[in-house]
């Protein structure tokens, strides 16, 4: 039976006197994919940082793992892999020094080499003696992505994971997705419009904070198939 | 521990590898002294005096300086927010903190007590031994604090700004102890006769690193 990883409970957050997100309801599942369609500042990173913990609801509850995610203790904070706008990478660090250092902060063993199997992973071979500030947008954005997998979270929250990426990266990252969610990893991700991976996904659109389920036939017609 | 390590390790590889605080820091203790030492124009009989006070401007505006880069690089590519997320526990986190910045101040005291011996003509020997105390005390207090509040600073517009304006007043009977505690030690009198002052520092550094262990988790969180 599907366990709950996520449920979020008339979640409600304001900046100042605007509201970001009114009453959002979404839940997700162990081995299933969310997807939160919506446009720029719609609220999509401010869901996922709540989620995280990272960032407070104004009312309303944000359950993770069990928890309230104000409240996210070690263990749970340990379950979650996390991708945003920004890399969370230090520019003068090497690609390796990058991922080992998270590999050793989460107390992974053997950190190097995890760190060289997932720079292998997202094609980042050639480049992981680099300094990070040296990389591309792209290469930064793939190795992000690599951090944010390596230590095989149970829930990955991944904010726009195809952005600034070339369609060859696009058909690694969405098998690398796929893999997580086959293993039993409930991810969610926000894109600004509809896209496939490949698998079901459970889809949802933002706007003007508040998150509807989209159905088969609201989906646009137009989708792009990410690298199944 | 694993992870106190690793983030000391981290900022030390990064300083390594740029400089940019060490070099920085001790152009800054270099531009101190030379202002001082014009201005003051000390004579022998003030000789230790000025030199403490010197050397303690020197140290809070490195310390200021150190901390604040210390910071600069987590909130580069929102990287806090990853050190915020991990599995570690956030008085481990300030504690790597405050030792880089520990770190950072204390090979620029180095250069900074040579400076002061060479600008204020000390004599190299027992006097500047009796330094150590006060020094590591004090650096030990200052970075504790500077840390708690860069990461304050750090999250505002104007937090180069800020950090001055909410560090020094707080440091201030800090900065007062470590000034007489080491003209104590410039002078030749022995450990005992600072001891008063000593007592105070050590105060300051439970008071401060206690608050910053306590606080930095609530520091960091976003609202």
């Amino acid at each position: 039976m599907a366990r709950l990883v996520v449920e979020t409970r008339a979640l409600t957050k304001t900046f100042g006197v605007t509201p970001v997100l009114r009453e959002v309801g979404i839940q997700i599942h162990d081995g299933r994919c969310a997807l939160l369609i919506g446009g720029n500042g719609s609220g999509k990173s401010t869901l996922l940082r709540i989620l995280a913990g990272l960032s407070q609801p104004t009312s309303g509850d944000a359950i993770v793992f069990g928890e309230n995610s104000r409240n996210l203790n070690v263990a749970g904070r340990r379950r979650i892999g996390m991708l945003t706008h920004q890399s969370w990478l230090y520019p003068n660090l090497t690609a390796r020094e990058n991922l080992a250092f998270y590999a050793e902060l989460y107390g992974l063993a053997d950190q190097n080499d995890l760190a060289t199997k997932w720079i292998e992973s997202v094609r980042l071979g050639a480049s992981a003696n680099d300094r990070v500030r040296e990389f591309s947008r792209g290469m930064e954005q793939r190795l992000s992505i690599a951090r944010a997998m390596m230590t095989e979270p149970d829930l990955l929250l991944l904010d726009e994971p195809f952005a600034a990426l070339d369609p060859d990266a696009v058909a690694i990252v969405g098998d690398l997705i796929r893999t997580a969610v086959a293993r039993g990893c409930a991810a969610l991700l926000t894109a600004h419009s509809q896209l496939d991976l490949g698998i079901e996904m459970d889809r949802y659109q933002i706007a003007s904070g508040r998150v509807m389920p989209l159905r088969d036939e609201t989906r646009a017609p137009h989708r792009s198939r990410m690298g199944a | 521990m694993a992870a106190f390590a690793a983030i000391l390790r981290k900022d030390l590889r990064l300083e390594i590898r740029s400089g940019q605080s060490t070099i920085a820091l001790f152009a800054l203790s270099l531009l101190i002294m030379v202002v001082l030492v014009f201005a003051l124009n000390p004579q022998p009989v003030d000789r230790a005096r000025d030199a403490a006070a010197a050397l303690w401007v020197a140290l809070v505006f490195a310390g200021m300086l150190g901390a604040t880069r210390a910071m600069i690089a987590e909130n580069e590519n929102g990287c806090m927010r990853a050190l915020t997320l991990s599995p570690i526990d956030p008085a481990a986190l300030y504690a790597a903190k405050l030792a880089a910045a520990f770190a950072f101040m204390a090979i620029v005291e180095v250069a900074a007590v040579v400076l002061i011996t060479l600008f204020f003509n000390l004599d190299f020997g027992g006097d500047l031994a009796r330094l150590t105390p006060s020094l590591m005390l004090g650096t030990l207090g200052f970075a504790a604090l500077a840390t708690l509040l860069a990461a304050i600073s750090s999250r505002t517009r104007a937090g180069d700004l800020l950090l001055p304006i909410l560090a020094i007043p707080l440091f201030i009977p800090a900065i007062i102890a470590g000034v007489k505690a080491s003209e104590a030690a410039l002078s030749g009198f022995p450990l005992a006769a600072a001891s008063q002052w000593l007592g105070i520092l050590v105060a300051f550094d439970v008071l401060f690193v206690t608050l910053g262990a306590l606080l930095f988790e609530h520091v960091i969180r976003e609202d």
